[in-house]
């Protein structure tokens, strides 16, 4: 029964996924005043890949890191619940909480981090340097508002704190926490102005510079599974969660929405400057917010 | 407008998918895949280079046919020469072309790739690429407009549809002949620290 | 030397599991040496049994380590290691001050015999000045505390405590901090430790890290809790201070950590920064099992990252980020031992690092301690750019040099120790809540609340528990099933057959290339504001400060103080009337 769960869970998170990276494409080119893509390019874009006759590797661990990466995002999507109210839909979040979503969001990309580090490619490793860089700056905002959500609701389980917010959502009730909450994860979406990272034309790409065929296609379908995993995490903490699938997929998507919207509008810090950035606003602002909400 | 771009792009496609009985089923998926998304390493090489920038961006926007842009040779489908070779730009090429992995294209643009054009007389540019390295797709002028250059894509992306595309297993064929003209210009040492028979082997996880 | 010491401390462990649950003491009065009242003693306890478990543990692997090196080179440091050992047996296993400072005192003094031949004459200066101070100190609160009790037992130290005035209360408190932290090397007080950690003999900066930082740890924790009730609230504001210095420790050793490139120091100001997770949850109530639990994984984890250092510096007789590079191919084994470490360091999920973590966090937020527990989790999410910075720099990228390509595998006197922590790291890691018990008897001792405890999978905490178990199942499972898709499908992986195949813009890199420049990662944060603070400010411009300032009033003293017999005898003089109008009065 869990397993079928498990695989629902997975083919939603990969279907829906693919949808919203088509749809970003595609509003990102009505931004930019173009036709775009159709919404199930990168789809294609990932079969592709996966199709090619052959894909260049640099021995076992650069072999194995996307497949961490991958096995990184697909274990974070199975600890978060995606209802609060619903038995069904749950995957695994009853044997972990909030701090295990919290480091599972890390492995996958530290493990890659491992292949792009074997394959010697300076550039890939360069992005890797700005990541980690960036990484702390952050996820301070963003723990700030986790703790302060955890104390709030004296619990670290997901689902109690979706639930929770039948009254008021987090975001209304703690606008000082969701603000610098959604800054860092704009740059968790690596949206602009946080995506140095994966600079194309600077870096090479950056850490995905020395993936080809089903490396590349395994990182973009991560990716998918992963960019829903989090907004899922979100929408649970500071959208009010979601009881129904019509309800899940417009406040992921309304959210997806704004940080695509975000990105367009904006242009590339560089590393250091989204560090002082991140650790300058939304963490003074994140303090505040976690002083007033846990003030009594 | 909209209207105009949407008609456009239909009548470009709408031959896309004949003849394709001779092909099995998972192959015909494979191709349709394959011609679907197609992912461009943008060498710009000759004077033709000032034309792609406007084929990728909004006022051509090769991306509503599935073609973008890569930034690495590893994660691209077909590389663009985009004009006359000197012999220093060849060796780059010839690289940047061979870390390309298979399925892998080329669009030539410009007549200095088919016979040397105006550089005919040049002294350090190559004539005809043909000689160095396989090509899929010629677009011809000087300088091809980025329609022509669309005209060019769809062109390949029919070919890869019908599964015609198929320089580079006319490359591995055939690779002491390209292998020996690379050598006539660039000298021995083509790649120096580079194993060909890497290139060669077959098998792989 | 190395067989007879490997012995002992087998012998050591093996004493110490056959016996765990024994209950051992023994007691002397020393009345009979003119010392009234003062009755010293040892006895086993929860407590003294997990630390011993440590010390034995460590010992034994540093000495199984020891037989990858041909010729004996180690051999003093294994003729002081059993005498070390058993120093610091007694400090754990003893009931009162007096051993204890005993035992603190043979435990320097032989760290001294064993660092002299390697140290600088500089950073031997430093660690036996500190060594000594932190003695002076724990000297000077043991006298303090024997002014109240009129005893130096544990148990009536609180009554003499509560007897003690309350600025010698404070006093007390604040030299036995400073004997603690001096060890444990909390940020001001680590002045000595970087440097005695850099150049001592690589095997003894494994057990330097592993166990004799441990000691500090073991000191507060008997003096806070059995001596100084911390937890109540008459010491509010002290254990707020503990707190904040901890997570200052952590925050500050991390950023120092990711400018490092020399191998140990940079493995130094990581334990620096682990130890100071355990200080600030110290000082909290309800943290005792996460500081036991998180001291255990750090003995364990640093006692694998060490060896492992050792071995590569064995091996290619370089300790520099940036002479090394490209090894993973050629060490394996080592490789994927420092992956566990570093996992465990960084406290990612499936492994055992993330459990003691999941503790500190958790105890913290039941704490209140918002603010604090934002720090940590900082310094902890910062510490992922040096653990990646070191796997970086010594296994993956480019070798830096001809010799690194064709090295062989390490010695496996190297690798058996590794395995065995590594194994342990990865058990702990499916069961949490395996040594749970055991770690619940010691806080039953301690007079604080267990951790909650019903299956050794589930670690349970306040605010909800985790399966270690199934997190783990669950991404293996996953990446198997991952791995056979990947094996699976049209694309074949075609392994380069050469490491300068790399996309590099068209361009050919040779090895004159600097390929390898990753090794400096972290640097650029120079540009931000307080990290390039944190990096300028060092601990040496306040010593250097307080040199200074002891030279001058040096000085002025000698100009009283002259030196020659006449001046001394007009001193006298006056000393002499002085006395005589003080008796007239
Ligand atoms: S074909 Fe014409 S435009 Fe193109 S490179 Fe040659 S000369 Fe330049």
């Amino acid at each position: 029964m869990i397993l079928f769960d498990l695989f629902l869970i997975l083919l939603i998170a990969y279907s829906v996924g693919f949808l919203y990276y088509g749809l970003y494409r595609n509003i990102t080119a009505r931004f930019q005043r173009r036709f775009g893509p159709p919404i199930t390019q990168s789809f294609y874009d990932s079969i592709k890949f996966f199709s090619k006759e052959d894909s260049t590797s640099h021995g076992w661990m650069f072999y194995l890191g996307p497949i961490i990466m991958m096995t990184g995002a697909i274990t974070t999507l199975f600890f978060i619940p995606f209802f609060y109210d619903r038995a069904d839909f749950r995957g695994l979040s009853d044997y972990g909480n909030l701090f295990v979503v919290l480091y599972l969001l890390v492995v996958g990309p530290l493990g890659n981090a491992l292949g792009v580090g074997v394959s010697g490619n300076p550039f890939a490793v360069m992005g890797v340097t700005r990541g980690l860089s960036r990484l702390f700056a952050m996820e301070l905002p963003f723990y700030i508002a986790v703790i302060a959500l955890i104390s709030i609701n004296q619990s670290a389980d997901i689902a109690t704190i979706a639930s929770n917010q039948h009254e008021t959502i987090n975001a209304i009730a703690y606008p000082l926490l969701f603000i610098p909450a959604l800054f860092a994860f704009i740059g968790m979406m690596g949206q602009s102005p946080f995506d140095v990272v994966g600079a194309p034309v600077e870096v090479y790409s950056g850490p995905a510079a020395e993936f080809s065929g089903k490396f590349l296609a395994l990182l973009m379908s991560q990716g998918a599974i992963f960019s829903f995993a989090k907004l899922v995490l979100m929408v649970n903490l500071f959208l009010g969660g979601a009881s129904g699938f019509m309800e899940l997929l417009l406040k992921t998507f309304l959210l997806f929405l704004f940080v695509i919207a975000f990105g367009s509008l904006y242009g590339r810090f560089k590393t250091p400057q989204s560090i002082d950035f991140l650790l300058k606003v939304p963490t003074v602002i994140a303090i505040v917010g976690l002083i007033l909400a846990t003030w009594s | 407008m909209i209207e105009g771009f949407l008609k456009e792009q239909q009548t470009l496609e709408g031959d896309l998918n004949s003849d394709t009985s001779h092909k099995s089923s998972v192959e015909y998926l494979i191709n349709w895949f394959r011609r679907r998304s197609i992912f461009v390493l943008a060498y710009g090489t000759g004077c033709g280079a000032i034309e792609m920038p406007p084929t990728f961006t909004s006022r051509y926007d090769a991306e509503r046919l599935g073609i973008r842009g890569a930034a690495t040779p590893r994660q691209a489908d077909v590389i663009i020469v985009s004009g006359y070779c000197s012999y220093k730009t060849l060796r780059r090429i010839i690289r940047t072309y061979e870390q390309m992995s298979n399925p892998k294209y080329l669009l030539a643009l410009g007549s200095c790739t088919v016979n040397g054009g105006m550089y005919w007389d040049s002294y350090n540019t190559i004539k005809k690429l043909e000689d160095y390295l396989p090509v899929d797709m010629y677009v011809n002028g000087c300088m091809p407009r980025p329609e022509s250059i669309l005209e060019g894509f769809i062109a390949l992306q029919k070919e890869i549809a019908d599964g015609k595309a198929s320089s580079w297993e006319k490359y591995e064929e055939n690779y002491e002949f390209y292998r020996k003209n690379q050598e006539a210009v660039l000298g021995k040492k083509v790649s120096p620290e580079y194993e060909t028979n890497w290139y060669l082997y077959d098998g792989g996880v | 030397m190395r067989i007879i010491n490997t012995l002992l401390a087998f012998l050591s462990l093996a004493l110490l599991l056959s016996f765990w649950q024994d209950n051992f003491s023994f007691y002397v009065d020393l009345a009979l040496l003119g010392l009234h009242g003062v009755v010293v003693g040892v006895k086993t306890s929860a407590l003294s049994n997990v630390f011993a478990l440590l010390i034995g543990f460590s010992w034994l692997m540093v000495s199984i380590a020891s037989f990858a090196s041909k010729k004996n080179t180690h051999s003093t440091l294994f003729l002081w290691l059993p005498i070390l050992s058993l120093a610091l047996f007694l400090i754990v296993y003893t009931v009162d001050y007096l051993l204890f400072f005993v035992g603190w005192e043979v435990m320097s003094i032989v760290s001294y015999f064993i660092l002299a031949p390697t140290l600088t004459p500089k950073a031997l200066l430093k660690y036996i000045l500190f060594a000594m101070a932190s003695a002076l100190a724990l000297l000077m609160g043991i006298v303090i505390l024997y002014s109240g009790a009129e005893t130096l037992l544990y148990i009536d130290a609180n009554h003499g405590f509560t007897l003690l005035s309350q600025q010698m209360k404070m006093i007390l408190v604040l030299l036995m901090l400073f004997a603690f932290f001096v060890k444990i090397g909390a940020i001001g007080f680590h002045y000595w430790l970087v440097d005695s950690y850099a150049q001592a003999d690589d095997l003894f900066t494994t057990y330097l890290s592993a166990v004799l930082s441990k000691m500090g740890i073991y000191g507060l924790i008997i003096f806070l809790t059995q001596v100084v009730d911390i937890y109540s609230l008459d010491w509010k504001i002290l254990a707020y201070t503990i707190a904040i210095i901890g997570v200052t420790t952590s925050v500050i050793a991390t950023f120092k950590a990711i400018k490092e490139d020399e191998l140990k120091r940079l493995l130094a100001y990581s334990s620096i920064a682990q130890l100071g997770y355990i200080v600030t949850i110290l000082a909290i109530a309800g943290g005792m099992g996460g500081v036991l639990y998180h001291a255990l994984i750090h003995t364990l984890v640093k006692l694998l990252l060490f060896i492992n250092i050792a071995s590569i510096i064995a091996l290619t007789n370089r300790s520099k980020l940036s002479q090394l590079g490209g090894l993973i191919y050629r060490t394996p084994h080592s490789f994927v031992l420092l992956l566990i470490g570093i996992i465990v360091l960084a406290g990612m999920p499936p492994l055992a690092g993330f459990a003691s973590k999941y503790l500190v966090y958790t105890s913290l937020l039941d704490a209140k301690m918002l603010l604090i527990l934002s720090a940590v989790m900082f310094a902890s999410v910062s510490g992922f750019l040096y653990v990646y910075k070191l796997i970086y720099g010594i296994y993956l990228g480019h070798p830096t040099h001809k010799s690194l390509e064709s090295v062989d595998e390490v010695s496996k006197w190297y690798l058996i120790p590794q395995y065995i922590i590594a194994l342990l790291l990865v058990i702990i890691g499916a069961f949490p809540a395996l040594i749970v018990p055991t770690l619940n008897t010691v806080l039953v001792q301690l007079h604080v609340a267990p951790i909650p405890f019903e299956t050794s999978t589930i670690l349970e905490s306040p605010l909800g528990a985790y399966n270690g178990f199934v997190v783990m199942s669950a991404f293996a499972v996953i990446f198997v099933l991952v791995l056979f898709f990947v094996w699976r499908v049209k694309s074949k992986a075609k392994n380069v057959k050469n490491r300068f195949d790399i996309a590099y813009c068209g361009e050919e890199p040779t090895s004159a290339t600097p390929l390898h420049y990753g090794y400096g990662m972290g640097q650029e944060l120079q540009r931000v504001g307080f990290i390039a603070i944190i990096w300028k400010q060092s601990s040496a411009s306040f010593y250097n400060a307080l040199t200074l300032m002891l030279f001058s009033l040096s000085t002025r003293l000698r100009k009283v103080y002259t030196g020659n017999l006449a001046s001394n005898f007009n001193w006298l003089i006056i000393f002499a009337i002085f006395l005589l109008c003080w008796g007239l009065e």
